[in-house]
């Protein structure tokens, strides 16, 4: 602080609080260490002249006395403008410029007639000037809204074990019933299942983020409806059936029902995990990298609970289990539906797409073959199956799908936006 | 002429904010078209459905600002690269800081008017595109936005609070900007549509002059801007808890979109000295500004105004919504000190409670009430009564505003944080006395026709009081002046009439100029006659301004007060 202002002021010699807006910036600008209210040299300055209330820690507290402009006589005002200041210290700090300052006083009742009395033109100048003498921490930790990570909820995570019972149950009620009646069971099992992964799927972490999303539902049925039965109609068609109606093969898709719940806890890790991260990370390519090994972690984790599900299983229905097709559908299901809900809907529908039609072109190849002069369209077919058994068409397609997305959200779900939450605007 | 009316959250919605004077307006200027382009706030605001609009308004456009539908365009090469130019242009802009939102100020010359034209042409670029391609909504959201926001923040010379931005804030910006960005994929901007309008008013600044930006930008339609409350500022207030970081962003991304929305407006119309200062602050051009008042529906008030006078002359009245920005409290307190000098001195506050706060200070003001002034009695058997009485309007001893007013002798405003007061305007159209602390538009509204004392100050309201309620010659000289400066002021009639002017005006001033086509498409030379500009060709032949409820000689766009106050002398 300097006593330059004050000589320089004719009409009022005897106040250190006598400067006007342009010495003060200058002083400002010379010294930036702020003053603290009732600091030393302030007081000291003035001495016995200081009345008590001009201490502005000694005002009547409360919300209401708080806003009050100092409206003292100029004379006995030492700085009127850190009087403000100090009332109005956590508007000053937190302001990201001198607009919002200004916006903040009018609201509590300070107008140009007001500023004036502090000796500025207005409102505006007035906040300019207690922006630039706040002292602001910029380096501060700042609050971070941390998208809150969602909780696991009782009602999906207890919702998502319907699938794996139904099937259970279904598979059960089939295997000790005969004729029309285990086709009965059957087709109502099949119905409660579906239902039911539809019930699970609504509601928790693999929810669709966009209602409006390209549906894919048929494509997945026609998947599993193939892992079911698909391998004994390739095979009776290759060897010139099918005589008889097709007999499915239980083990996998109740593996895949069980695993729904396996999935969504997982999908659930993974979303909360990527959450938590995104709170702490400062870049970008940052938060991609850390991602990455998270969603990995998670895939594989997937994997190993429906290995461990198919073995169990096999096991229990005493049945040899296909794992190579049941592991690679149950990856390539669990990706679409992940990218899906976090906001990717195209390549899913794509992809899902895609497989399905090479799996339905092997039969079709197959049957197409029995027409005269047809016979090259069987080959591949018959080559893949003569090298590796029927369960390799499956396997490969949902291999080759599961790749593919794979890859594919392994740089999109690593995003940022994709964890996004929708309702984030303030 | 045709109109294009544009709206935020407003008329023609039932819960809309400025529905009545919009209503009003159109209402009032029968002889233009009107299209309405409104953009609604929230889900419930759709369902509450429309007011009942008159036949001027040939045509209703909504879109919703609360939801944004995805189109399912994804950009290929070309089109994201345009994107990618354009929005790390308008990030570079807002991180760059500096004098932000104060591009016409003269303390901040060249190079905020160079950033604030690159914001411009990043947003119209934006703008083209989502014209072009479509698609705009998904690519604001995608992680190509935010990576450019996130290289725009770490760029050297950017803001200090912008480099603090991590991965969070940005995705908070980059969602707000999507939704503030959003009247831009709108399909208004076609030639059947917002083209074909001769003038776009946007009933509030912000993202409803969005589409009147574009529409300028696009077919050069002129815009003219009414702002009540600034925009701006309300943004300001409404920030909340955001990270500095966001709230840095957001702010320079309004303030750079209000003063690209008061550079390009033809006529701004700020509605009291308060919002012309924002304006001005701005950037806003002084002579683009026209201070155009809130009109107020002076017919309700005129009987009591006009009437003799009825009053109770030792009965001062509060009339408003009782929060705590209106400072009963301290009005309590000077009452105690007027009941020192006139001992038989009433107090009457009519209003209810605001939503919120407003219960818990009405019943905090009614115990202060309570513990200052004892019940009192005539006489030894009469039942005591308090002399302060909390009402309100609609029982069966104040059916009306009016009679509110009509209640007291000197009308008393205490508010600490005022904004337009709605309640002195009423009081003044009731020709009643005021005594009103110096806040907000109050020293703009009032003029020299009532007492005004510093806020917060008790006893310089009681002094004030006291002396009007000891001098019914002052009174009633006072009380006559505020009806007449309200009724030259505030009247639904001068707001209207200013308006149809400034249309008038603009319309004349900065015509479209459309390229009429012939059959083969090629432009048709002097299609559009010179003529066509005259402002006097738009307005109907035979419908002429105010021509309802007002003598023939009156008929002309009424601007002196004396001939105002004739008018409404001979109803």
């Amino acid at each position: 602080m300097s006593g330059l202002g004050e000589l320089d002021r004719p009409g009022t010699p005897d106040s250190p609080g006598g400067w006007d807006e342009r010495s003060r910036e200058w002083a400002a600008g010379q010294d930036d260490v702020p003053e603290q209210p009732a600091s030393g040299p302030v007081t000291d300055v003035l001495g016995p002249e200081v009345p008590g209330p001009d201490v502005p820690g000694s005002d009547v507290p409360g919300p209401d006395r708080s806003v009050v402009p100092p409206a003292r006589p100029r004379r006995t005002a030492v700085d009127p403008v850190k009087a403000l200041m100090h009332r109005h210290r956590e508007l000053c700090e937190r302001a990201v410029d001198p607009l919002e300052i200004a916006a903040g006083l009018e609201a509590h009742g300070v107008t140009d007639r007001t500023a004036a009395r502090f000796r500025h033109r207005d409102v505006f100048s007035l906040a300019e000037e207690l922006y630039a003498r706040v002292p602001r921490d910029e380096d501060a930790p700042s609050r971070t809204t941390v998208p809150s990570a969602p909780r696991a909820r009782a009602d999906w995570a207890l919702l998502a074990l319907l699938p794996g019972a139904l099937g259970a149950a279904t598979v059960a009620g089939a295997r000790f019933t005969e004729g029309q009646l285990r086709l009965i069971v059957a087709a109502v099992g099949t119905l409660a299942v579906a239902l039911a992964v539809r019930a699970a799927l609504s509601r928790g972490p693999l929810r669709l983020a966009d209602r409006t999303a390209r549906p894919t539902g048929g494509w997945t049925c026609w998947l599993i409806a193939y892992a079911a039965l698909g391998d004994a109609l390739l095979r009776a068609a290759l060897t010139g059936g099918p005589d008889a109606p097709p007999t499915a093969a239980p083990a996998g898709v109740l593996a895949l029902a069980l695993s729904c719940a396996p999935a969504l806890w997982c999908a659930h890790l993974f979303t909360a995990r990527a959450r938590r991260r995104l709170a702490a990370s400062r870049g970008l390519e940052e938060y991609a990298t850390s991602v990455q090994p998270l969603l990995l972690g998670t895939f594989a984790l997937y994997l190993a609970a429906l290995t461990g599900l198919l073995a169990l299983c096999g096991a229990g229905l005493g049945e040899p289990v296909a794992y190579a097709q049941s592991l690679t559908l149950g990856a390539l299901l669990l990706l679409a539906r992940l990218l899906a809900a976090h906001g990717f809907t195209h390549a899913p529908a794509r992809v899902l797409a895609v497989t399905a039609g090479a799996e339905a072109l092997a039969l079709a190849a197959v049957f197409a073959a029995r027409l005269p002069g047809c016979d090259v369209l069987a080959v591949p077919v018959e080559t893949l199956v003569t090298a590796w058994g029927t369960g390799a068409v499956p396997a490969l397609a949902c291999g080759t799908g599961a790749l593919t997305l794979l890859i594919h959200s392994s740089r999109t779900l690593t995003r940022a936006s994709a964890h996004a939450t929708p309702d984030a605007s303030c | 002429m045709r109109i294009g009316l544009l709206t935020e959250g407003g008329y023609p919605y039932v819960s809309g904010d400025a529905r009545l004077w919009c209503d009003r307006l159109v209402r009032g200027l029968g002889q233009h078209e009107f299209d309405v382009y409104a953009l609604s706030r929230s889900e419930r605001q759709e369902e509450e459905g429309w007011v009942p609009l008159p036949p001027q308004v040939c045509r209703v456009r909504t879109a919703p600002l609360w939801s944004a539908e995805e189109d399912g365009v994804v950009y290929g090469r070309r089109a994201r690269r345009r994107f990618v130019e354009h929005y790390g242009a308008l990030a570079d802009v807002l991180c760059a800081g500096g004098e932000g939102p104060r591009a016409g100020d003269a303390r901040s010359g060249g190079v905020s008017a160079a950033e604030a034209d690159r914001f411009g042409s990043a947003l119209y670029g934006l703008a083209e595109l989502a014209r072009d391609e479509g698609g705009l909504a998904g690519a604001l959201r995608s992680e190509t936005a935010v990576r450019a926001l996130e290289r725009a923040c770490r760029a050297p010379g950017a803001l200090r609070t912008a480099r603090t931005a991590r991965v969070p804030e940005l995705l908070t910006v980059a969602a707000h900007l999507e939704r503030a960005l959003r009247p831009l994929s709108l399909d208004w901007y076609e030639g059947d549509s917002l083209g074909a309008v001769d003038l776009c008013h946007a009933a509030s600044g912000g993202p409803a002059a969005l589409p009147g930006l574009l529409a300028r930008h696009f077919f050069g339609v002129p815009l003219l801007v009414t702002e009540y409350g600034v925009r701006l500022r309300t943004h300001y207030l409404a920030a909340g808890d955001a990270p500095p970081a966001v709230r840095a962003l957001l702010a320079a991304f309004h303030g750079r979109l209000a003063a690209e929305i008061y550079a390009r407006a033809e006529v701004i119309t700020p509605g009291n000295a308060h919002a012309r200062r924002w304006q001005e602050h701005c950037g806003a051009d002084r002579a683009k500004l026209r201070t155009v008042y809130p009109g107020m529906d002076a017919s309700r008030f005129s009987e009591v105004g006009e009437g003799p006078d009825s009053a109770d002359p030792e009965t001062l009245v509060w009339v408003g919504r009782v929060e705590p920005t209106k400072d009963l409290v301290s009005l309590l307190h000077a009452f105690a000190e007027i009941r020192k000098e006139e001992p038989k001195t009433r107090l009457r506050i009519v209003g209810a409670p605001s939503a919120g706060e407003g219960e818990a200070y009405l019943g905090h003001c009614k115990a202060l009430a309570a513990q200052l002034f004892p019940d009192e009695a005539d006489g030894l058997h009469a039942v005591g009564d308090n002399p302060v009485s909390f009402e309100e309007i609609g029982g069966p001893e104040l059916p009306t505003s009016a009679d509110a007013y009509a209640a007291g002798a000197v009308t008393v405003l205490s508010s600490v944080v005022e904004g337009f007061p709605i309640s002195l305007v009423e009081s003044m159209l009731c020709g009643r006395a005021t005594v009103s602390t110096d806040v907000g538009a109050v020293v703009e509204v009032i003029g020299g026709t009532g007492l005004v004392v510093p806020p917060r100050n008790p006893r310089a309201l009681a002094e004030a009081c006291v002396a009007l309620l000891r001098d019914p010659e002052r009174r009633e000289r006072l009380g006559a002046a505020a009806r007449a400066r309200a009724l030259e002021l505030f009247t639904v009639e001068q707001n209207v009439a200013a308006f149809h002017g400034i249309y008038l005006e603009i319309v004349a001033r900065c015509p479209v100029r459309r390229v009429v086509l012939d059959e083969t498409g090629e432009p048709l030379p002097f299609a559009v006659p010179a003529e066509a500009h005259v402002p006097g060709r738009w307005t109907g032949p035979a419908v002429r301004l105010m021509a309802r409820g007002r003598p023939g000689w009156a008929a002309g766009p009424p601007v002196r007060a004396t001939s105002r106050v004739a008018v409404e002398g001979a109803r």
